[in-house]
């Protein structure tokens, strides 16, 4: 089973990917409320796929996905966006994420994005 | 589209608890509680005293650590009290979060009575449970006396004074 | 609602709700503090989008499209206030807007929490906020939103421009999975995973970034890359297949041809990024949306099962230590584990009320806002001061104050404090002040609602109660406190007096009756022109205490274990009676009143003489008296419950019956109430 961190300063977007992530086969073995958190966690616990919201406070998720690919360069690392944010998208390409999803999303399409991670 | 189908489902689920009674019976008259009142039935237990309230409020009982007040339901409707045996049944129901058991003779069955076969209550004057009484159901064994449970929680101390004997005061 | 909808658990539900009502008490917070203060910060501007951003994200996961439309719009709003930076805004035409859609949120939310659909029409409000945002744009033309590092910025993408002999030129055309979003982005993203091996590369749509349209056309006419690789055509095409949300690739390889074909076009890309990352630089402050860091949210029906256990373990300890089949034995050891049983218990007793107990602050601080809307709608200017926020209250009784409380605010702003001019005619302060205090005295909690307006007038309230017929007394002999009473009776304010804000069917009978559910009971004092006081007092509602157990006859009574004195059996040269014919008792050159316990619950016992039976001297705030019963069986921890709502409507209460008390053998002890049986028999 994959591991998967949750980074997410919403508890309901923390809560909800957990649901529909435990539910397809992965397990989750952690949650962040922030980037800083994230990276902190990432650390602790070397999951195989990160899920990093875009924006949160101290420390947004591009940065906090920079911190991860030094740490690990072959991190998984899969951004969850809103629309308007492409901008953002498309740095944290640049910085190495290796995919993106927008909100809102359905269960199946998260899972098919963290299927191919 | 949805917001029929779902409104369908509600009026179902109302349907499935109405025109259900709890009957129970007070010497000869049968009487009938809205099921959906009815939380539970349990035997009598020991009651233990309450003062400075009307003599058909027993007491309390201890329901699993539930403190629950009961009404001696013939003692309410001014008919002769009897004593209390092993058949003797407390009503427990539930109304806007207040809990209150009724002691009855014995607890019959539930039925169900269409709102077809439910006749308007007598008039008042001709017998003093008729106020709590809000219909008359007709069903295959015999007619039933279908209980307002509101009206039997109500303090009718504000509604008429000289009608209630304060427990301890009787002359 | 549709079938997607279904695979969205309760559990989610619940925390979007929470979710969603807390940031709504957030939001409320701030914008009272904006008006409160008459600026608007950096860090409120922040906040809002935060939150509207947070809710907009939530609320469309869970398909809740008129509240992600509307916190879009205010998004937009407060994104553009903060790109641009503009401060000289209309706060009173701002706020409107933001608690406007508080409403609008709040309303739907409670839709959802009783199961019915949200439906409310969003349009009107989001056309409002649109307006607002159209005319802010017009009075700040030339400013420009600062961008982000990459506005203007061209693919960042590096194509290899060493071409290799054994690079063979292929031809794709990648269709995207239907709604995967950002197609462009996607795109780019595939080109991404692909930069090793491939070169040379050039692709339509040209521009990914900053032509809008490129993602419709991505969807229209698919992703068109033409590039060189080594690789070969099955590798290549398992490559692109496996990309994310790709639905489709068509795959050509072109025989190596120096000949210019249409589809080949060489372009130089360049990679620039700026330094400066403005948008992440504001996104940077630290908000703390999260208040409470550490704290979990329990389900309430846990929280009282647990409640439960603890009382029954106290009951049972009782039963275990105070056996009767070991009473006389001298157990040395079982008596040591018993004391830490205890011990343990005790702290368990603690903690699991201390978990419970939540502060009332919340709640008062709710009334800031009704206080807000009133004072609009009223022309009035009432402040609202608010103490005792740390008082600590069971869960229960919070959630049932927060309705009556409102009403209470309601009408003493609507019917209590005067308008401005009247009370400058009057001499006082033209701000009317409202007061909301919360203490805790150990075994109630007492809510006092102050107001310093016109006070009631009792001759009306006579008037009104008699035209009602409610009046069971003479007026003559009724007390103020009773007539100021009158306004809790049921059908004491009829509909034609029923404002919009004080009173749509929750009367005030309604709030003595949301009251007396959980124990309490209210009490009104007032003066004419300065003002009205109501006092709530509630129990708490589970109270474990230490009791003595004494017997009256058949009856076993609680007298809680702190307000004894001492006890002993009388002698017959210390009773006395007092000029009234009250029997007293002499000790220690003090003289006390004697209360019977029997008679004053008319209670059959053998033991009628003072010298038989045993005193019980306890004592209350203002006194000492001595309570008579027969015998005193030992003490024991009790578990306290309330006297049942229904009962509330007689006179229960006030005969000196604090509540009711389980014993260890599940017989039912009542607990006599010291100051109660001394206010009223003495």
């Amino acid at each position: 089973m994959k591991k998967v961190l949750i980074v997410d300063d919403a508890a309901f977007m923390r809560h909800t990917i957990k649901a529909m992530l435990s539910k397809n086969g992965f397990e989750i073995i952690g949650e962040a409320e922030n980037g800083a958190l994230g990276v902190e966690r990432y650390k602790e616990l070397s999951p195989d796929i990160v899920t990093m919201d875009i924006t949160m406070p101290e420390k947004d998720g591009i940065e906090a996905l920079k911190d991860i690919k030094k740490i690990d360069p072959n991190a998984s690392v899969l951004m969850v966006s809103a629309m308007g944010q492409e901008k953002l998208v498309k740095n944290s390409i640049i910085a190495g994420a290796k995919g993106f999803i927008v909100k809102p999303f359905k269960e199946d399409k998260l899972v098919e994005a963290l299927n191919k991670l | 589209m949805t917001q029929n189908n779902e409104e369908k489902v509600e009026i179902q689920e109302e349907d499935t608890q109405k025109g259900r009674y709890l009957t129970f019976k007070l010497g000869d008259e049968v009487f009938g509680l809205e099921i959906k009142y009815v939380t539970e039935i349990v035997g009598i237990q020991p009651i233990t005293n309450i003062p400075e309230v009307p003599n058909y409020v027993k007491g309390i009982i201890n329901l699993r650590g539930k403190i629950i007040p009961v009404i001696d339901v013939r003692v309410k409707f001014k008919k002769e009290p009897i004593e209390y045996d092993e058949r003797t049944c407390i009503i427990v129901i539930d109304i806007d979060d207040m809990s209150v058991g009724l002691i009855v003779d014995n607890v019959s069955e539930v039925v169900t009575i269409k709102e077809d076969d439910v006749v308007p209550p007598p008039s008042y004057k001709t017998g003093f449970q008729n106020r709590y009484i809000k219909g008359v159901g007709k069903s295959k064994d015999g007619v039933k006396l279908l209980l307002d449970c509101n009206k039997l929680l109500t303090n009718e101390e504000k509604q008429n004074i000289n009608e209630i004997e304060l427990r301890g005061r009787q002359i | 609602m549709t079938d997607d909808f279904n695979t969205y658990s309760e559990p989610m539900l619940e925390m979007f709700m929470f979710e969603t009502n807390q940031s709504m008490e957030q939001l409320e917070e701030i914008l009272l503090n904006i008006e409160g203060n008459s600026t608007i910060t950096d860090d409120d501007i922040n906040e809002v989008f935060r939150i509207m951003h947070t809710i907009k994200g939530s609320s469309s996961m869970m398909m809740f499209n008129n509240i992600s439309k509307i916190t879009h719009s205010l998004e937009d709003l407060f994104y553009f206030i903060r790109e641009k930076k503009i401060y000289d805004l209309d706060l009173t035409r701002l706020s409107d807007l933001v608690f406007s859609t508080i409403d609008f949120i709040s309303f739907e939310i409670s839709k959802i929490e009783k199961g019915n659909e949200p439906d409310g029409d969003e349009s009107q409000l989001t056309s409002n906020i649109k307006d607002y945002l159209d005319s802010i744009k017009n009075d700040h033309p030339d400013q420009e939103i600062i961008l982000s590092e990459d506005e203007g910025n061209h693919e960042n993408f590096i194509s290899k421009e060493n071409v290799s002999p054994n690079s063979n030129e292929f031809i794709a055309k990648i269709f995207f999975q239907e709604d995967c979003k950002m197609e462009n982005m996607r795109a780019f993203t595939l080109l991404r995973d692909l930069e090793e091996i491939i070169s040379e590369v050039s692709h339509t749509p040209k521009d990914l970034f900053d032509d809008e349209e490129a993602a419709d056309k991505i969807i229209e006419d698919g992703f068109n890359m033409v590039f060189r690789s080594e690789e070969d055509y099955d590798k290549l095409l398992d490559l692109l297949k496996d990309g994310m949300f790709v639905e489709s690739v068509e795959l050509e390889e072109v025989e190596d041809k120096k000949a210019k074909s249409e589809e080949i076009k060489k372009k130089k890309v360049d990679l620039e990024e700026q330094k400066k990352k403005t948008i992440n630089e504001t996104l940077k402050n630290p908000f703390s949306l999260n208040k409470n860091k550490n704290i979990i949210s329990v389900n309430v029906e846990k929280m009282d099962m647990l409640m439960d256990l603890v009382g029954e373990i106290v009951i049972t300890e009782s039963m275990v230590t105070k056996n009767p089949e070991i009473q006389n034995l001298e157990l040395e050891n079982f008596d040591k584990a018993s004391r830490q049983l205890r011990k343990l218990n005790n702290e368990l007793q603690d903690i699991v009320m201390s978990i419970r107990m939540i502060q009332i602050g919340p709640t008062f601080h709710k009334m800031h806002r009704i206080v807000r809307d009133m004072n609009k709608q009223l022309d009035k200017n009432t402040r609202l001061e608010i103490s005792g926020e740390e008082t600590e209250v069971d869960k229960n009784i919070i959630d049932t104050l927060g309705e009556p409380l409102m009403h209470l605010i309601r009408n003493s702003l609507d019917h209590g404090i005067e308008s401005t001019e009247e009370r400058i005619a009057k001499g006082k302060d033209e701000k009317g002040l409202v007061s909301l205090d919360a203490v805790n005295t150990g075994g109630d909690v007492i809510i006092t609602i102050k107001d310093d307006g016109k006070g009631l007038n009792r001759e009306k309230l006579l008037e009104k109660a008699s035209k009602n017929n409610l009046l069971t007394k003479s007026p003559e002999d009724m007390s103020d406190k009773e007539v100021f009473s009158l306004i809790l009776l049921p059908g004491f304010s009829t509909k034609d007096d029923v404002t919009e804000y004080s009173g749509r069917g929750v009367g005030m009978d309604v709030v003595k009756k949301s009251i007396e559910k959980v124990g309490g009971n209210i009490q009104i004092e007032s003066e004419k022109d300065v003002g009205t006081t109501i006092n709530i007092k509630i129990p708490l509602t589970l109270a474990i205490i230490d009791g003595m157990k004494i017997s009256v006859g058949d009856s076993i009574f609680t007298v809680p274990t702190n307000t004894i004195k001492e006890s002993f059996k009388a002698k017959k040269e210390d009773l006395i009676k007092d000029t009234s014919g009250k029997e007293m008792i002499l000790i220690r050159e003090d003289v006390y009143p004697v209360v019977r316990l029997h008679e004053i619950f008319n209670l059959k016992s053998e033991k009628t003489s003072l010298l038989e039976g045993i005193l019980v001297m306890v004592e209350t705030e203002e006194s000492n008296y001595c309570l008579f019963a027969d015998e005193i069986l030992g003490e024991q921890q009790v578990v306290v419950k309330p006297i049942p709502g229904y009962l509330m409507q007689y006179t229960v209460k006030d005969s000196g019956v604090a509540g009711c008390a389980i014993l260890g053998n599940a017989d039912i002890s009542l607990i006599l109430d010291i100051s109660g049986i001394s206010n009223k028999y003495i």
